[in-house]
């Protein structure tokens, strides 16, 4: 563990020190970002010209909602898309090789290794998006649903990683995947408001198949108080299942990985 | 033009089996083709609470969110990426020493996804129509010639909007980032968020004249068929000024960034 957290240390250090020669670009992104929040925290208004809530939602719950896709797609860009979608490059061009005659866990490796320094400031900017609409709403979160909150917001990012892990290894068998990454932004979007937006089969897809309920609306609900301990165990038992599979598939994955040269 | 005609017979299939390489990115991009759909998801959750809004019904925010959902993939046209792309990398280069423009490529790659599209989507959609009595589109003959000339224009501004942002990229590195932000604005000015007709008045007034709604809120309101014949012609109008505003637009900075290109020496 100590030997993992030394590696991540170094790789990090060397991420930041290579990306911090492109300043401007990084404060392009911190711009655009905010551009975004805020334009996205005002189109969706026009809802509520016509509804006071929607589906049991207030505008300034549906913010804490968009904080919180804001934060988890910000995580996406700084964690997941810098590494795994580096993935079907690796097994093309047998760079992959290499990885696997490195004295470390090769799923640790492939998911790590990298950081998208440019993006830091998404997650910030989402969360504080999240304070503005408890801000609006005139109350705090009270002490416990905070850590409710902390405990799914983790399981929420766990799942997302392993779910991005499953699509992405299927790379062994079909090479070209490069646009897993698309997908994943594609469905992560549909997180954006709650799932009781969606009805019929689509909401039961949104929550037993692809798992964006556990994504941002519980995260939400726990923030906003409407959750108790029994959806944060079952959110918790998804994350370990979903990310042991992943583990599971990326091992059977590397199976039928022969390098490219073979 | 019969040139014309010989070079996009020449373009066109070689674009086609260019695609079908990449056929599970073909794929994606349909799939990424339903996030309108989230949209019509919000909608519905707002009817089902407080009735039809404005004389809307669930079935006329259904036929406008599949009709917008065909439309954006017909028209959205991405090119910028690959003006800033291929001037970024040099690969201009190998393009400008063929005889036909640049663009004459890029058009034929788009053409040969979107004629795909038509065949295998918008079938499909017309039979869901008539299978389906929560889909209709009465279509009159003369509206449905109006809504393919209203597709047909919004591809070309959109391309030409695309190419005119694209070419920046002969100045600055952050000609993308450029488009996103100018995109960004019209996606809610397009009538994805919300049909324009649930906008307060004077965004509404302010929308038709801005030229987002012609890549995708115009040809869907033909499409639905609520327009009147004085819109359609205001509709048709802004169109093509705003056409050709960015085909010269994009004409003119292609010319001094080649000069440019070309200076630097790539």
């Amino acid at each position: 563990m100590g030997r993992y957290l030394r590696l991540l240390a170094i790789f990090y250090k060397n991420t930041l020190i290579g990306e911090l020669e492109y300043r401007l670009g990084f404060w392009a992104n911190l711009a655009l970002s905010l551009f975004w929040l805020l334009w996205a925290a005002l189109s969706v208004r026009v809802y509520f010209f016509h509804a006071n809530d929607i589906a049991g939602w207030t505008y300034p719950e549906l913010l804490v909602v968009m904080g919180l896709f804001f934060a988890m797609n910000g995580f996406r860009q700084l964690v997941l898309e810098p590494n795994l979608s580096l993935l079907p490059e690796y097994v093309r061009l047998g760079t992959l090789d290499y990885i696997l005659t490195k004295p470390a866990n090769s799923q640790f490796l492939v998911s790590l290794r990298r950081l998208g320094v440019y993006n830091w400031g998404d997650p910030l900017l989402g969360l504080g998006l999240v304070a503005y609409a408890f801000w609006r709403l005139g109350r705090a979160p009270r002490l416990a649903d905070g850590l409710l909150f902390l405990a799914l917001a983790a399981a929420a990012m766990v799942i997302l990683y392993a779910f991005s892990l499953l699509l992405q290894t299927t790379t062994f068998w079909l090479v070209n995947v490069n646009e897993v990454d698309t997908l994943v932004m594609g469905l992560l979007e549909t997180g954006r408001f709650p799932v009781s937006f969606y009805r019929g089969w689509v909401r039961v897809a949104l929550t037993v198949v692809i798992p964006v309920a556990f994504l941002t609306t519980l995260p939400a609900q726990a923030l906003l108080g409407r959750l108790g301990w029994l959806t944060a165990l079952l959110a918790g038992a998804v994350a370990v299942l979903l990310f042991a599979a992943s583990a599971a598939f990326w091992r059977f994955g590397l199976r039928y990985y022969t390098g490219a040269s073979s | 033009m019969l040139r014309l005609a010989r070079l996009y017979r020449a373009l066109l299939p070689a674009a086609r089996s260019q695609m079908l390489v990449y056929r599970a990115q073909f794929v994606l991009w349909l799939l990424s083709g339903v996030f309108p759909l989230v949209m019509l998801a919000v909608w519905l959750a707002i009817v089902d609470e407080a009735g039809p809004l404005l004389g809307w019904q669930r079935e006329d925010f259904i036929a406008y969110y599949v009709g917008a959902a065909v439309v954006h993939q017909l028209t959205f046209s991405w090119v910028n990426w690959q003006w800033q792309d291929e001037i970024r990398t040099g690969a201009l280069s190998t393009r400008l020493i063929k005889p036909a423009d640049p663009a004459h490529h890029f058009i034929s790659e788009q053409l040969s996804w979107r004629i795909f599209f038509l065949m295998l989507v918008v079938p499909a959609v017309a039979v869901a129509a008539w299978l389906s009595p929560a889909l209709t589109f009465d279509l009159t003959p003369a509206r449905a010639v109006g809504v393919a000339l209203s597709v047909i224009l919004g591809f070309a501004l959109s391309f030409a909007m695309a190419s005119a942002f694209g070419v920046i990229a002969f100045w600055s590195t952050q000609s993308n980032n450029l488009y996103h932000l100018w995109y960004g604005m019209g996606q809610f000015l397009s009538g994805w968020i919300a049909p324009l007709a649930m906008f307060p008045t004077a965004l509404r007034q302010a929308a038709r004249w801005l030229p987002f709604r012609s890549m995708l809120g115009f040809p869907t309101e033909l499409l639905t068929g609520q327009l009147t014949a004085a819109e359609t012609v205001a509709g048709f109008a802004v169109t093509l000024l705003w056409l050709a505003i960015f085909g010269v637009l994009y004409r003119v900075l292609w010319r001094r960034g080649l000069k440019r290109y070309e200076a630097v020496g790539a």
